[in-house]
């Protein structure tokens, strides 16, 4: 029996706005606990939530960079659940009117194109965090994080696989944070996300049941969560059993998905219009602004770099893969008349070091100002090539200047020429049987003086200057 | 309205009900619904829902903090906390 897969992604971003939805309470991250929290975050008798406008242009921009229809005007619901870090005992979110609805998005998976249709992406407000191990009987709650905005993107069910979902993820990761709305930070639960996969017979119309599993926050567990579930719903099923619709817990250190069947006996929102709030409007004068404002986005970026700048479609699709890497790009595309060379540097070494590493180029030492010193000292020959790679790995290491280091290390490439046609005058000279080898036709040796030149220089020639010198000696 | 469905709603709003109330709870429920169903009878196909009864739009706010720390009032009037978090029975994963 064959089976396929059918999988559909929630993905909660976090709003980058400095307060949250509905409070003048800050949203910053990584404050002593309790200290962000308003007494409308607290849920106290008698407060007014008021809606952030900020928020709502923030979701607008994903919704007009996804072609999705905007609802200019949209509604806040209650969800009702009892949980300690709720402190109102419900969340305001938007059931019946999303700000946004029907978008879609680009993802690349296994060398092809396809589209995945976003259904809605409503805004609604994060609880608080709980801390259960720190206190013996109780559980503590820190508020801070209580009303912070999140836009909940919801996809169709849409996804093949696993290696698409993380495609959809990355993709949509992306384009907010070129946006500016989300930081896209990971490791911070700035992105979050819940998964939709169930399983069906190879042809039929009918989804089977779904199993969710809950608030996995990195790329490589999302590819492992979804890919055990899709093992264990065919075990079941293959077993006479059949999948039960409930919420699970990937656990990441045991590589399992398993229920988490307290949540389910509470999986009754009672959704109902929140009365403390009016719908919000937004004008067509606010629509065209937020219009007129949106940044050049990935997809246009790359096609500009292929048809104004002439770099490869590879190149192109690499650099525009982040808002850092095209930052780097752009930065230290104006240090250089050789556009081509950065582009070398970008998707060469320091690629390299980022697949080496296994991060993404926010999480690395280098700067796009950093970099564009590098492309630069390499530009104006202040440096070679070959001590520029090195001068990268110790930056990639400490996050040190590139000047600094050029400076205390002494890496300044040679300029005086003399000194090189010293240099190579002695290296021939040592080397009398490889210069008759090499006068007698063996041309390839001749590779061998410049890397002798080189070394006798610890790479600060030129290669350039030294192949014409070399050339010149032995000819 | 069964006295299975009353369980159930006063286990999600976390009400306690007493047996002896229960049967009398019932009926009120029953008879709620049912003076709350005839608006059932009216034909709404054509009209916009209404999301609140003042027919008018909401106020927004910049984006700005206003906020004061307020961390030892707001754990000093809860029923039980430290100097950093609320405190409540724990709660297990």
């Amino acid at each position: 029996m064959t089976w396929e897969t059918v999988i559909g992604l929630e993905i909660h971003a976090q709003l980058s706005t400095k307060s949250k939805l509905f409070s003048g309470g800050s949203t910053e991250f990584g404050a002593e606990s309790n200290t962000h929290v308003d007494l409308i975050d607290m849920g106290l008798p008698g407060v007014l939530p008021v809606a952030n406008k900020e928020a709502f242009y923030k979701a607008i921009r994903f919704g007009l960079a996804t072609g999705a229809e905007i609802n200019q005007v949209s509604s806040f619901d209650r969800k009702n659940y009892f949980y300690p870090d709720l402190p109102k005992g419900y969340q305001i979110t938007q059931m019946t009117k999303p700000i946004i609805e029907k978008g879609s998005i680009k993802i690349f998976a296994d060398d092809s194109e396809k589209v995945i249709n976003i259904t809605r992406a409503h805004l609604e407000e994060d609880a608080g965090k709980s801390i259960h191990d720190l206190f013996e009987g109780e559980t503590g709650v820190d508020l801070n994080r209580a009303g912070t905005p999140l836009l909940e993107i919801v996809s169709e069910p849409e996804i093949s696989n696993a290696k698409e979902a993380v495609a959809y993820f990355k993709a949509v990761r992306q384009l907010v944070t070129f946006l500016d709305i989300c930081d896209g930070n990971m490791a911070q639960g700035s992105m979050r996300c819940d998964v939709n996969v169930s399983i069906k017979k190879s042809g039929d119309k009918e989804l089977g049941t779904r199993a969710e599993l809950k608030n996995i926050n990195s790329f490589k567990f999302i590819e492992k969560a979804i890919n055990y579930e899709i093992d264990r719903q065919i075990r079941v099923i293959e077993s006479g059993d059949s999948v039960v619709q409930e919420t699970r817990l990937y656990d990441s250190e045991k590589n399992e998905t398993r229920s988490m069947r307290s949540k389910e006996e509470a999986n009754d929102y009672r959704y109902f219009p929140c009365p403390d709030l009016l719908p919000v409007v937004i004008s067509d004068k606010e629509l065209q602004e937020i219009k007129e404002s949106l940044p050049e986005l990935p997809e246009e970026k790359e096609h500009r770099y292929i048809s104004d700048i002439g770099l490869d479609e590879s190149e192109a699709k690499i650099i525009s893969s982040s808002k850092t890497m095209a930052n780097m790009f752009e930065e230290a595309s104006t240090k250089t008349n050789d556009v081509k060379l950065v582009a070398k540097w970008l998707v060469g070494d320091v690629s390299a070091l980022l697949n080496k590493d296994n991060i993404d180029i926010e999480e690395s030492n280098l700067s796009p100002e950093n970099f564009g010193k590098l492309i630069e000292r390499i530009s104006d020959t202040t440096i070679s090539g070959k001590i520029a790679k090195s001068v990268l790995e110790e930056v990639w290491e400490s996050g040190s200047d590139v000047d600094e280091i050029v400076e205390t290390k002494g890496l300044v490439q040679i300029q005086d020429e003399s000194i090189l046609v010293e240099i190579a005058k002695k290296v021939v000279e040592s080397n009398p049987d490889q210069v008759t080898a090499y006068k007698g036709g063996k041309d390839k040796l001749f590779g061998f003086f410049v890397g002798q030149v080189m070394k006798e220089t610890q790479g600060k020639a030129n290669p350039k200057s030294v192949n014409k010198i070399l050339k010149k000696i032995l000819n | 309205m069964d006295k299975k469905t009353v369980t159930t709603i006063s286990y999600l709003s976390r009400l306690k009900i007493d047996e002896e109330k229960e049967e009398k709870i019932t009926n009120d429920l029953e008879n709620i619904i049912k003076f709350v169903d005839q608006l059932n009878d009216i034909d709404t196909s054509d009209i916009e829902p209404l999301t609140n009864p003042l027919e008018k739009t909401a106020k927004t706010r910049d984006d700005i903090v206003t906020a004061d720390n307020l961390k030892k009032e707001l754990l000093e009037i809860a029923p039980s906390s430290n100097e950093d978090y609320f405190l409540v029975p724990r709660v297990v994963e």
